[in-house]
């Protein structure tokens, strides 16, 4: 497991440290986030909408200062090191816009200006795969080109550690699939970090080594995606009248249709369905299940738990 | 602090309001010369033009520099480079009063110029000049530090137009000063007590406004 729940008092060796982040808005607050990413991983943070994953990610880029907790990026407190810590940091947020009046050429000179790291081949192979003019103004980009902009932007300065909050939002297929690509390309470099944000759990789920789960302001599960996959189950049980529950840990019943019940699982075991059956349930199918459906459990589990 | 992001920013700046700044320099030094015309209406519609520029160069600047940066969201895009709050915020508040001292000083400069190359020119106006540049130059900081701080069009709006009556107000003290009047007919540039005086109160605010608005900028605490 690459992304852990954390104490305010360990260590940090990790390329993102979030200890006991509190952020109070009026209509909105984030709870005591407690994050950690390891270097060179692949990291997917999925929330509905509203979930506060673009508040986590502006907060780690020192865009927003907590009310509480601790921010460490790339082993340096983001508070005292701010200027230091972005020039190894790439940020993309939707939220970002660039000067309209200018064009693409110039945002490069600019931002090339900041960085010594900037690659200037790679600028150059950036703009041929996007299919990017670099005269072309902001103001005349579509949202996709201004997308694949920004990416170039952030791209070529060969950052340590990327965060990237949504960046495919709004992208049509073809704009999205080479967007991707271009992440893939990075995914394969395992000196870097990247932390990816999306509502849509299909994007995440491609590149990411690893899953955090956000819902209302809190953090309500993080793990490998692979061990996610595996852990959760969902069986359809055909069960008799009076059928009472076994005790299963983080078996929940979903649905019940007669006798028809539908159950989820969220440390699936080879026993388990030996357990259901000797309950005098019978197991009509037995399936595992996507990431979407995980992320849907989840959310419905953690909103239980705080009513 | 980072000089060099600091430089990096501020030329940024500068650059995306070269066209205005052209504009305003320009206008700002036609204004001067219709003013110092050998004629009473000529004189009157060049120091009216002059107030205008200047009241348009402040707003625009802010607008285009300032308050842009934010509901544009451009900001969250410098702030996502290697530059702190502190570095941002220096770059910032110089490159707005820079911005505006740019056509400020190339009026008051042509202004003083042609008042002693000019022969029908009276010198002594330069006095009153000065108070009337500094007033603007106040009012200009005061709007700056609404804008800094409310990141609002409207209230810095507010702070324009009531800048504007009181410039109004106070050109009518200066007038009916005695003092004051009498250097305004003067052939000699001099500079008595009074105009000190109201000199150093205007230094004062203009000093203390831009404190604050850099005080205010550098502790702010969420940017986005």
């Amino acid at each position: 497991m690459t992304t852990t729940m954390l104490t305010d008092t360990q260590p940090t060796t990790s390329a993102v440290s979030l200890r006991g982040i509190s952020k109070m808005y009026k209509h909105f607050r984030l709870e005591n986030v407690n994050l950690e990413i390891q270097p060179g991983t692949v990291n997917g943070l999925i929330g509905p909408n509203g979930a506060g994953k673009t508040t986590v990610m502006r907060i780690m880029m020192g865009l927003v200062a907590p009310d509480q907790g601790t921010v460490s990026v790339l082993e340096k407190p983001i508070s005292s090191n701010e200027a230091e810590v972005k020039k190894s940091v790439g940020y993309f947020s939707d939220d970002i816009r660039l000067y309209k009046t200018e064009s693409i050429a110039w945002h490069m000179q600019f931002v090339r200006s900041l960085f010594p790291s900037w690659d200037d081949v790679y600028a150059s192979q950036l703009l041929d795969r996007f299919g990017l003019i670099p005269g072309q103004k902001i103001k005349g980009l579509s949202h996709g080109q201004r997308v694949k902009a920004l990416l170039l932007l952030i791209l070529a300065r060969r950052p340590q550690l990327l965060i990237l909050d949504e960046p495919t939002n709004g992208l049509d297929p073809v704009a999205k699939q080479e967007v991707h690509a271009e992440l893939m390309q990075i995914v394969n470099d395992d000196t870097r970090t990247i932390l990816y944000s999306s509502h849509n759990t299909q994007d995440v789920e491609q590149i990411s080594d690893t899953i955090t789960f956000i819902d209302r302001g809190r953090v309500i599960a993080t793990n490998n995606r692979d061990d996610f996959l595996d852990s959760w189950r969902r069986f359809k049980l055909l069960i008799p009248q009076g059928w009472r529950k076994p005790e299963i840990k983080g078996l929940r019943v979903e649905s019940t249709f007669g006798n028809l019940q539908v159950v989820t699982l969220d440390r699936f075991q080879v026993d388990v369905e030996e357990h259901l059956r000797s309950s005098g349930a019978m197991i009509e199918a037995s399936e595992t299940m996507t990431l979407e459906e995980i992320f849907l459990a989840v959310v419905a589990r953690g909103r239980e738990e705080n009513r | 602090m980072n000089l060099q992001a600091i430089q990096i920013l501020f030329l940024k700046d500068l650059f995306l309001s070269r066209w205005p700044l052209f504009g305003y320099l320009v206008g700002g030094l036609l204004s001067a010369m219709v003013a110092c015309l050998p004629s009473e209406t000529a004189g009157f519609i060049g120091f009216v033009m002059m107030i205008t520029v200047t009241i348009a160069a402040g707003i625009h600047l802010i607008g285009v520099l300032l308050l842009a940066e934010s509901i544009d969201m451009t900001r969250t895009f410098v702030m996502s480079l290697p530059v702190s709050l502190l570095d941002y915020s220096i770059a910032k508040i110089s490159v707005v009063l820079v911005a505006f001292l740019i056509p400020w000083l190339g009026m008051l400069a042509g202004l003083t110029v042609l008042n002693f190359v000019v022969p029908e020119a009276k010198t002594g106006i330069v006095a009153f000049l000065v108070l009337v540049f500094l007033f603007m130059l106040a009012g200009f900081c005061l709007q700056l530090v609404t804008a800094v701080v409310t990141e609002s069009v409207g209230w810095t709006i507010v702070v324009v137009v009531l800048g504007n009556v009181l410039l109004n107000l106070f050109l009518k003290t200066l007038n009916e000063h005695p003092v004051i009047s009498e250097l305004n007919k003067s052939e000699v540039l001099s500079w008595p007590p009074i105009v000190l005086q109201i000199m150093a109160v205007q230094a004062i605010l203009i000093v203390a406004s831009l404190a604050f608005a850099f005080f205010w900028q550098s502790r702010q605490r969420d940017l986005v």
